[in-house]
């Protein structure tokens, strides 16, 4: 996936809660594709959608960076692994078909399907709006006394320090540099050990941030998120109902392609 | 003058600590002042910032912010009156973004948002970092991240803005601005300010300096008085303002007029000696 990169287009002035609730969608009805022309027709509509987003192409392949070795593995694995009664190679329990290939093809899709649309949302949603369409979607819950906004403020608190505890860490690792610690040495156990000198001071210094925060919002008249009204409101727009709209018809027709 | 907060016979001492950090402390603050409160490390101005704002409780004594006294019944109310801007910028910027970080004291008070999107914006205009409303804290240096955290306790309307070593970590540029636009708002807005220090050239502006060594004010002046005391500061852990240093130094060879000079006045001493010469 990716980090928010900013930018001005169509996919980007969305709704985050039709953004984020349209890409699990999305990610279902990936499973009920079956044949050449449904993933086919996916496919282009995640190529469309990237393409209205105007982002450079070139990012989405580096979402599947991480994933690669996870990709290439069980498409190995379903290539070889497929039993099939008309093998077109068969060596010990390997076993190379057609069935094999075709599975394997529609699972490296399924792949790049959901990793490109998610990508999608990540580059053009920052974490604050993916945090308050969490907040919005769990709404309902408040009925049941879960503490929605408290929750939310705790999300978008933790988002807005992950930059600051990077820093941190770096800063320690440093100060661990200086006194002869060396992180990159060494056998899996020794490498692992020479996290401690980093988590211990790390923990320390996170809860120092934290106190010093809690005195400062409470010095700000911050007592529990009763009462709090809302300075951020997200907008459902004409062009959210025409993207729901869309999608449904792209669902019609990949049930029919499926039954085709 | 009008008092704005009376602190009497205060005293407070950290759970598990042998020696108090705040002793038997008794001051008056007016309105419209700006009051620097100086003392070396672990002298308890910091602690002292913090029972103003009730954030901890007095062991005992009591404080009044504009006439009321404060305790666990109305130390919100208290609270709205007093602004406090940090020492670390880094760990009081709550909101994603500029503006949602001068909102947030807003929001708390439940504002309804059609005032907050005014509020928010004027706050903005006065510490003049408008044109960074959308940006997030990463991309702002220090001294803007100071200057929003005034917006955020100016957009509140406080009476008292407390800044407890709000300087110490910025560049000398940061520093100046900062602390330029706090006098300019402090006139504008008929605002009282308490700064906490431990670098005593950072008070030039004020006009009262309370001088704090081990939880007692052993000084309270004006900062010609608190400035003359010369080398005695350094008994109170405090460095000697490079203007008093100055004077002396120059005392041992010629002959300056008695008593403490301001930098001006320095000066004009310095020009005349220069034109003798």
């Amino acid at each position: 996936m990716g980090r928010y990169l900013p930018g001005d287009s169509l996919i980007y002035h969305l709704d985050p809660r039709g953004k984020f609730l349209l890409t699990f969608y999305f990610v279902g009805i990936v499973f009920f594709a079956n044949n050449v022309a449904s993933y086919a027709l996916l496919l282009a509509f995640v190529l469309f959608a990237v393409y209205l987003s105007k982002i450079n192409f070139g990012f989405f392949i580096k979402g599947l960076k991480p994933v690669f070795w996870l990709i290439l593995f069980t498409v190995i694995l379903q290539l070889l692994f497929t039993p099939s009664n008309n093998p077109i190679w068969h060596w010990g329990i390997f076993t190379l078909s057609k069935e094999g290939m075709v599975i394997s093809a529609y699972i490296f899709m399924r792949f790049i399907l959901i990793i490109f649309i998610s990508t999608l949302l990540t580059l053009t949603t920052t974490p604050i709006e993916i945090s308050d369409s969490i907040e919005s979607i769990l709404k309902p819950l408040k009925r049941i006394n879960f503490p929605v906004t408290q929750v939310a403020l705790m999300l978008s608190i933790a988002l807005r320090f992950v930059p600051l505890l990077v820093d941190e860490t770096t800063k320690i690792m440093d100060a661990q540099r200086a006194r002869g610690v060396d992180f990159g040495e060494g056998g899996l156990i020794k490498r692992i050990k020479s996290f401690v000198p980093i988590l211990i001071p790390l923990f320390v210094s996170s809860f120092s941030i934290a106190y010093d925060l809690a005195i400062a919002m409470e010095s700000r008249g911050y007592k529990d998120g009763e009462g709090r009204s809302k300075y951020r409101v997200l907008s459902w727009a004409r062009r959210d109902n025409l993207t729901i709209i869309f999608m449904i018809g792209l669902t019609i027709i990949l049930l029919f392609l499926r039954s085709y | 003058m009008e008092k704005i907060i009376s602190i009497k016979n205060l005293n407070y001492t950290y759970p598990e600590a042998k020696t108090p950090a705040i002793n038997d402390l008794s001051l008056d603050i007016y309105k419209n002042e700006w009051l620097s409160i100086v003392g070396k490390n672990g002298s308890g101005k910091s602690t002292l910032t913090k029972l103003i704002d009730g954030l901890i409780e007095a062991s005992s004594g009591t404080i009044a912010v504009d006439g009321q006294e404060i305790n666990e019944d109305n130390i919100w109310d208290a609270r709205k009156k007093i602004g406090i801007i940090f020492q670390n910028p880094d760990h009081q910027f709550v909101g994603a973004t500029v503006e949602d970080d001068v909102a947030f004291g807003l929001e708390n008070q439940g504002m309804p948002r059609e005032q907050m999107i005014i509020a928010v914006d004027h706050a903005l205009e006065l510490v003049k970092m408008s044109e960074f409303k959308k940006r997030d804290p990463q991309s702002l240096s220090g001294g803007q991240k100071q200057r929003v955290a005034i917006a955020g306790v100016l957009a509140t309307r406080p009476q008292i803005i407390i800044m407890d070593e709000s300087t110490s970590m910025l560049d000398p540029d940061g520093r100046k601005t900062v602390l330029n636009l706090v006098e300019q708002l402090r006139e504008q807005q008929d605002l009282t300010i308490i700064s906490i220090t431990h670098d005593i050239e950072e008070t030039e502006l004020s006009q009262r300096i309370v001088v704090l060594n081990d939880g007692q004010i052993v000084k309270d002046g004006k900062p010609e008085e608190i400035y003359d005391l010369g080398p005695e500061l350094t008994n109170y852990g405090l460095e000697e303002p490079f203007s008093s240093k100055l004077m002396s130094t120059l005392r041992e060879s010629v002959k300056l007029p008695e008593g403490y000079l301001s930098g001006r006045e320095l000066k004009e001493q310095l020009w005349k000696l220069h034109s003798n010469m």
